[in-house]
């Protein structure tokens, strides 16, 4: 039985820290979402535990945690969904080779390089309980990922979503997620599958099955959603009930058949209705809940499973840099490589590297992940964490020093009409109202 | 076909299938590689109680008749904690299959008699990887103490939980 005052005492304490922090990071012209994962990680062992150890474990005891991360996965569930829902795949089409060139780039440069780099750390970093390929996917996996939703953020606050690197950027990360989801999905199934009775072909039939049901099947029905939707003006409270059901069934049915609830949370969302208006009209209706309560809790958790401690001495250290150069010069130059080479100017093309180069949430996702499936080792984890947020963070000034909004603009003055591109505000959040 | 698609081509399979096939290579020559052994995750130590409880810092350890410690292993390096048990900082090394830690005791440990505040507690054994569950096998011993005999444990690893259902 969870300790409710606890429980709630946890939530206050965590609400009240990413917002303070979320406020401060946006006087630096930083996203929100920065200052909250910055927030969790004060809270865990690298800060807290560390200056206050009394503090701490009266606040987060160990038995407490359970409830925490169970509000925290629900909060993620349905962001998940969010992302999905995002993600429109005319947004690819509008661009032809430059997308594909460099959204496939961006995946296989920083795949490619982390592969080459967990030669050297997996017999530093890891155990022979972990496979070297489950290792070395898992490393490419989490390298070649982009925060969409942060991405956006980023684009909207500065007014460029319309622009041709906005949109390119939105395209090349939508499919940087979709890839990176189903790479991970891959590894998931692997290493549960070793420790499972059911054999592996079973597993990935069943994935398959399940896929080709939601998209040729469920997808149709969800049309109705937005049929509704056009002639109402609106959805009625069963209706956003029976999404959020449906989004559940699917997270349960991914988890069931072996891979994680979040695949079926963002599957759903990805075979959305992708109406514009629509779109928005449902990430209204679930992002304050979930990104103003839920998702800092999830900032929370990961900081707690966070110990910078961990990394202890010059060589630890050592790893953690090349971490992060490895995730820097795989995202951010294979971007730039690809898209300087669909003949964009060079400075546009580092912009769009940069941009490319945001890890935010996803990435912390995809980490929480890799450590409950043991793929990972907790001062890998940490490492990667502020590969995270080092990633994240230098997003915005970077992208000011290289390539400034004014010429972006002024590339974007022949650019193609506008795609009808979600916000994706995730005001409560990442908004500019802090 | 025109020359802008064929630049696309020739860029296409430079920068994406050439590296994937590198790919498939360092997959392949990472087979051999040897990452150290898996000691991570919770262990029951079989420890006789009264040599134990001979042992300065060790009768707190012998008040628990199967003591539980718990691992949490990044590469070769680990730390190690007792379940409901004395409290103590301690971090270890695994080189192959030999296994050191370093037990610092903490209040109120330490203020065990013959215990103090500079005493550590060393933990050395040797894993055996081919047992189902992992075993370790070695000695605890007190450091500025020649007089004290090194005692012997013996440590099972519990099923590690699945990752199914454990997120």
């Amino acid at each position: 039985m969870p300790n409710l005052f606890t429980l709630v005492l946890q939530i206050a304490v965590i609400l009240a820290v990413c917002r303070i922090a979320g406020t401060l990071f946006r006087k630096i012209h930083q996203p929100r979402v920065v200052g909250e994962m910055f927030a969790g990680i004060l809270l865990g062992p690298s800060l807290l535990g560390w200056v206050a150890p009394q503090w701490s474990s009266y606040l987060f005891p160990v038995s407490s945690l359970g409830s925490l991360n169970a509000l925290s996965q629900l909060g993620v569930v349905i962001f998940m969904f969010l992302v999905g829902l995002g993600i429109n795949p005319k947004q690819l089409k509008s661009h032809g080779h430059a997308a594909v060139l460099t959204s496939h780039v961006s995946i296989t440069a920083p795949f490619v390089l982390a592969a080459f780099l967990s030669l050297y750390l997996y017999p530093k970093l890891s155990d022979d309980s972990v496979a070297f390929a489950s290792f070395a996917l898992f490393m490419g996996a989490s390298m070649s990922i982009t925060a969409f939703p942060v991405l956006a953020r980023i684009l909207s606050e500065r007014d460029l979503l319309g622009s041709r690197l906005g949109t390119l950027a939105i395209a090349c990360a939508a499919v940087d997620d979709v890839t990176g989801w189903c790479i991970l999905a891959y590894i998931v199934v692997l290493i549960r599958a070793a420790g499972s009775a059911t054999p592996l072909w079973i597993t990935i039939a069943g994935i398959i099955l399940f896929a080709l049901v939601m998209i040729y099947g469920v997808r149709r029905l969800l049309r109705r959603f937005e049929k509704v939707y056009r002639e109402r003006g609106e959805l009625s409270e069963n209706l956003m009930a029976l999404i959020l059901l449906l989004v559940l069934i699917s997270a349960l049915c991914t988890e069931r058949l072996g891979i994680h609830l979040l695949f079926g949370s963002f599957l759903m969302g990805a075979i959305m209705p992708k109406e514009a208006r629509f779109v928005r009209y449902v990430l209204d209706r679930f992002e304050t809940i979930a990104v103003t309560l839920l998702l800092p809790l999830f900032f929370a958790f990961t900081g707690l499973r966070t110990n910078i401690g961990l990394v202890q001495g010059r060589e630890m250290w050592l790893y953690c840099g090349l971490i992060v150069l490895v995730a820097t010069v795989g995202k951010l130059g294979g971007s730039t490589l690809a898209s300087w080479l669909t003949n964009m100017p060079l400075r546009e093309a580092a912009g769009l590297g940069t941009l490319m180069n945001t890890r935010g949430l996803m990435e912390l996702v995809i980490l929480n992940i890799g450590l409950d499936i043991k793929v990972i080792s907790p001062a890998l984890f940490s490492m990667m964490v502020m590969m995270a947020l080092i990633t994240t963070f230098m997003t915005t000034p970077v992208l000011e020093l290289i390539c400034p909004d004014r010429l972006i603009r002024s590339a974007t003055e022949n650019a193609p009409e506008e795609v009808a591109v979600p916000q994706f505000d995730l005001k409560a959040t990442h908004g500019s109202a802090a | 076909m025109s020359a802008k698609n064929r630049r696309f081509l020739i860029a296409y399979v430079s920068l994406v299938v050439l590296p994937v096939a590198g790919l498939l290579g360092v997959l392949k020559s990472g087979r051999t590689l040897m990452a150290p052994s898996s000691v991570g995750g919770v262990w029951k130590l079989r420890i006789n109680p009264a040599q134990l409880t001979a042992m300065p810092c060790g009768r707190s350890l012998a008040s628990t008749p199967e003591p539980v410690m718990t691992i949490s292993q990044s590469g070769q390096r680990f730390t190690l904690e007792f379940a409901d048990g004395p409290r103590a900082t301690a971090s270890g090394l695994i080189e192959g299959a030999t296994l050191s830690a370093s037990l610092r005791p903490l209040q109120p440990w330490s203020n065990e008699s013959g215990c103090g505040n500079d005493r550590v507690l060393t933990m050395a054994g040797t894993v055996d990887p081919a047992a189902v569950p992992r075993t370790v096998a070695g000695t605890l011993s007190v450091s500025d103490c020649p007089s004290c005999t090194p005692v012997e444990f013996h440590a099972v690893r519990e099923a590690r939980p699945g990752s199914k259902g454990g997120y």
